[in-house]
């Protein structure tokens, strides 16, 4: 019995000196690996550029058309200013006084009312699954949701959102971008992603654009349209806090970097 | 006695021997890691500082930095440099990238992390085969996507890339390397990234 618990007690030591030393002897390794492998000769450099990541990330970056980026690096700044000065503490206010369960709450009843948007998007992109389960959210949602508060669609049935936009629908049959554009307040996007935002507000039920052929519109006036977006946005800021600004600590220069972001995500979105 | 001997010396070595990942082991260990990472985040008696550094060295061994590094720069710039200006450029990059994910574990709340799996393919001309580990940061109200992409190196599966619903770390900084490379030379964007590690 002596002799079990003394192996046991070595072989912890043994392990723990052992792991111990790996750590220590690892992090020296890693620091000398940076140096030993830029010191060797140039063998070893043309064997680090064999190719293998050039399909991936082209060598040549190609030149961005952008005939606005004279207003673009104004606006960004000005929406910056707006953002750090105004929404983020608007936001943050909101969010100390009301609670998350409420402020999550409230972004899946505005999901639930942007259906028609994403109901006709993916039906113009003829994916027919995707439409289907947005109109039964829509259905379940609305009635055994608490009129969309609360996502049972997702929990219950594993119906997920599938978000799709006209600027998507575009990009789906080849549209190209055209240019950047950032927006004032709404920030950026494109030559292509705005004619999406307006075809959009058509449908959607949250904006007054074409009230007199839609009977569905919530908003009966521009100003309560205007409130409704704001109420909207600050809501979202309130659940993603902080997410701007530490994404603008990674930027050098912070218009083209939000402008190369947006333009991945958007073809990412495209592509899905 | 002499078998339960060999079977704790067998255990103990086969602890401190995992170090380059195989195949298989992407996703057990993807998600042990994880899993630990954010057990230190929601410990409430670290700092965000010594959070970050023990967070960082359960991640070290399974991100490649250098190969991050030299996509983001390039193969004419990394050429033209000299063996100081590497070395600086190396060390520049790797604290940005640590720093840069320090300071978004600083916005977690109380997500959860679900690993979906991984998933193989091979890239179309080359044929060497990428493996991405799909995990998913769920939110009070949306779902991010993060995957991690892996190739193989001589030591074993290392991650080159991650991509952040739909917008790929590296590619962002390789774009904002070489825009900044048509303003400036190679020494000044070293030392604006050298600068921007002590911010």
């Amino acid at each position: 019995m002596r002799n079990i618990i003394l192996i046991i007690i070595s072989a912890f030591v043994f392990t723990a000196c052992s792991s111990k030393e790996e750590i220590n002897t690892n992090n020296t390794i890693n620091q000398k690996q940076i140096e030993l492998k830029v010191q060797t000769t140039s063998l070893e450099e043309e064997d680090e550029f064999d190719g293998e990541f050039d399909e991936e990330f082209t060598e040549e970056v190609k030149e961005v058309f952008d005939p606005l980026s004279g207003y673009n690096r104004v606006m960004t700044k000005f929406n910056d200013i707006v953002y750090i000065n105004v929404l983020d503490p608007v936001a943050r206010g909101y969010a100390y006084v009301v609670p998350k369960g409420a402020r999550a709450g409230i972004s899946n009843f505005t999901d639930n009312l942007m259906f028609p948007v994403r109901f006709s998007n993916n039906l113009l992109q003829l994916k027919f699954k995707n439409a289907s389960e947005e109109l039964g959210r829509f259905v379940v949602n609305t009635i055994f949701g608490l009129g969309g508060f609360v996502d049972t669609a997702k929990t219950e049935l594993g119906w997920v959102k599938h978000d799709e936009d006209f600027g998507q629908t575009l990009g789906f049959y080849g549209v190209g971008e055209g240019f950047h554009v950032v927006l004032p307040l709404l920030g950026p996007s494109n030559l292509r992603d705005m004619v999406g935002l307006t075809a959009d507000s058509y449908v959607s039920a949250l904006s007054t654009t074409g009230s007199s052929d839609i009977k569905y519109k919530i908003p009966n006036n521009t100003l309560e349209n205007v409130g409704i977006m704001a109420g909207q946005t600050i809501n979202t800021t309130s659940l993603n806090l902080g997410l701007y600004q530490s994404l603008k600590k990674d930027a050098y220069d912070l218009y083209p970097f939000l402008r190369d972001l947006y333009n991945q995500r958007r073809n990412s979105l495209i592509k899905e | 006695m002499n078998k339960l001997f060999k079977i704790i010396l067998i255990a103990s070595f086969a602890i401190t021997s995992m170090f380059a990942l195989n195949k298989d082991e992407i996703k057990p260990v993807m998600t042990e890691k994880i899993d630990n990472v954010l057990n230190i985040i929601k410990n409430k008696e670290f700092s965000n500082e010594v959070k970050g550094e023990k967070i960082v060295k359960i991640i070290d061994d399974v991100f490649d930095y250098r190969r991050m590094a030299l996509i983001s720069l390039g193969k004419k710039a990394w050429v033209s440099a000299d063996s100081e200006q590497k070395k600086r450029y190396l060390t520049a990059f790797e604290t940005n990238l640590k720093n840069s994910y320090i300071d978004k574990l600083g916005l977690y709340t109380d997500q959860k992390v679900k690993v979906v799996g991984t998933e193989s393919t091979f890239a179309k001309k080359s044929k060497k085969e990428r493996i991405v580990l799909k995990t998913e940061l769920v939110g009070a109200s949306e779902v991010y996507k993060v995957n991690y992409l892996f190739y193989k190196s001589k030591k074993g599966w290392e991650i080159y890339d991650v991509n952040l619903d739909g917008t790929s770390v590296v590619t962002a900084n390789k774009k904002q390397i070489s825009g900044l490379l048509k303003q400036k030379s190679l020494e000044e964007v070293i030392t604006e990234m050298e600068n921007k590690t002590k911010k």
